[in-house]
């Protein structure tokens, strides 16, 4: 591999790395504030991104078509905690992530009731002539992946650290009982975070859209991409789903490059199985994943 | 101010409060002895709304508090310091402060006054301010769950168990700032199983045994009382059937 072909593959893997941190946030917020693993995570990504496709075939603008589509996503995604998962909040967490593996299913059949089989394409942000990047080269959208990314995670962490409400979120997921007592509605923070997952996951199926099209399977995998980013930065912290994402999507390109293509998806899940053995704790070793 | 009538307050199908009745003035400090499963705490999580009842009233100048939420318990400005402090441990003492204003983020004093008034009461948190919670001492750590309750700008202070595992020395100063907060006004509901210090604090005292009030007296009354001598300060008396091992500490 030279040097140029290594570029291309660092550059190719930030992109989709971009893609599996914003779905690992996703992850690790709602397990933060709840302990439940959202399985149904990749398909709100897919979602976003069928809901951005429609709505720019009925006319809209990309901009309306962005805020359109995180909007209906975030609903979809409080809906999905009301309906499918608060109702089962006595039968414990197990129940409630396997209802959000049933979730999943539903979306996807939905998607594929309503869209069909095909996948289909989101015209670029900003044009489609490549910048050069040394001698290798990226398509603009891939600009607004990473640059998406980088305002998300920046604002979430200003969120999470320096705001009153982003602080009590934190508070909850560490003692629900003891927020209470401090006034803290703890089915209020529940909502919020499902709505801004969901909000975070169809921004990033916009964004990917152009680059990779969008049909309805493509959720499982996204879904599973972000799991495994998430578990390898440490679930339950947000920093690490970040870093997880990247080193996943890096990793993947650069086994595309020196092993084979058809191995890509593979290696994702080797690396998953590898974490889960040598250090379950993910690589950040976030300390809410033993607290009980 | 508060009113508690015939309250009844079960886990599942087991009753572990039996219809109490209880009147708290304003300015006042009541605490409730007894012994571990009397039910002391269980009436403090009832009067929060964290246990419902399953029967009787609970009121605050009149409006009815049972039927309300926690969250709305707390808006009303009843706040509870929980047994074993229950800290936000992984968060700075700062933000456990700034999270006991929550209810009152938009209302009464200013912030910074409140916090200024914390700090000056418990000028330790200041120095500290930036550290977790979770690696405070116990009495530091107390002293944040008083602090961060008193950031809500309480009208009744419900305190659980607050000498629990505390050094003597620690226990005189919090108690002593518990009587400061007191004299300029607070009314506090203080349940204790170190009976002597609870009593040297308030003005009126209950002995809770298996979720019923069995004795109701003025402090000092308590104080004097034979019974209550035997059990909970270890002299020698005639002696309560049953009694448990609440005091003697």
């Amino acid at each position: 591999m030279t040097f140029d072909q290594f570029l291309q593959y660092i550059l190719s893997g930030i992109t989709s790395g971009s893609v599996y941190a914003l779905t690992a946030v996703g992850f690790t917020l709602v397990f933060s504030a709840t302990q439940i693993i959202n399985f149904a995570q990749g398909q709100m990504v897919m979602l976003g991104g069928m809901m951005g496709i429609t709505l720019h075939e009925a006319g809209l603008p990309l901009w309306a078509c962005f805020i359109g589509a995180v909007a209906v996503v975030a609903i979809v995604s409080v809906g999905m905690e009301e309906i499918a998962i608060r109702p089962l909040l006595r039968k414990g967490v197990l129940t409630q992530i396997i209802a959000t593996v049933g979730a999943s299913f539903i979306f996807e059949t939905a998607a594929m009731l309503i869209w069909g089989r095909d996948a289909k394409p989101l015209p670029p942000f900003t044009g489609e002539t490549p910048i050069a990047i040394g001698r290798a080269t990226v398509v603009p959208q891939t600009l607004w992946v990473v640059g998406l990314s980088i305002v998300v995670v920046v604002a979430l962490t200003i969120f999470y650290r320096k705001s009153l409400y982003g602080t009590a979120i934190r508070g909850c997921a560490v003692n629900p009982e003891a927020a209470r007592l401090q006034g803290i509605s703890y089915r209020r923070v529940v909502v919020f975070t499902f709505a801004l997952t969901g909000a975070v996951a169809a921004a990033a199926g916009v964004m990917i859209a152009p680059i990779s099209f969008m049909g309805y399977a493509n959720g499982t995998m996204l879904g599973l991409k972000g799991f495994a980013a998430a578990t390898l930065g440490g679930l339950g912290n947000p920093v690490g789903a970040v870093l997880g994402g990247f080193l996943l999507g890096i990793v993947e390109a650069l086994g595309v490059g020196v092993v084979s293509a058809g191995y890509k998806d593979a290696i994702a899940f080797v690396i998953l199985l590898l974490v889960l053995f040598l250090r379950p704790a993910g690589l950040m070793g976030a300390k809410v994943v033993n607290r009980q | 101010m508060l009113e508690l009538r015939d309250i009844r307050a079960a886990y599942g199908k087991i009753e572990v409060l039996h219809g109490l009745d209880l009147t708290v003035a304003a300015g006042e400090i009541i605490t409730v002895i007894g012994a571990n499963g009397a039910g002391k705490s269980t009436l403090l999580k009832a009067i929060s709304g964290l246990v419902k009842l399953s029967g009787g009233s609970i009121a605050l100048d009149g409006e009815r508090l049972d039927t309300l939420s926690v969250e709305q318990v707390v808006s009303r400005r009843l706040i509870q310091v929980p047994e074993g402090r229950q800290l936000f441990g992984p968060l700075t003492v700062a933000e456990n402060l700034a999270l006991g204003s929550y209810s009152r983020r938009r209302k009464g004093t200013p912030v910074t006054e409140r916090l200024k008034k914390v700090f000056a009461l418990f000028p330790r948190l200041e120095e500290r301010k930036g550290q977790q919670a979770g690696t405070l001492s116990g009495g530091e750590q107390q002293m944040l769950a008083i602090g961060r309750a008193l950031m809500a700008e309480p009208r009744i202070l419900l305190l659980d168990e607050p000498s629990m595992g505390l050094a003597p020395i620690i226990v005189r100063d919090i108690f002593a700032t518990l009587r400061t907060l007191n004299q300029e006004g607070l009314t506090m509901v203080l349940v204790e199983q170190d009976a002597r210090i609870a009593l040297s604090l308030a003005h009126r005292g209950l002995v809770m045994e298996r979720g019923r009030i069995v004795l109701a007296d003025t402090s000092q009354g308590l104080l004097a009382n034979p019974e209550v001598q035997a059990i909970y300060f270890g002299q020698r008396a005639g002696g309560r059937a049953g009694a448990g091992s609440g005091g003697g500490r």
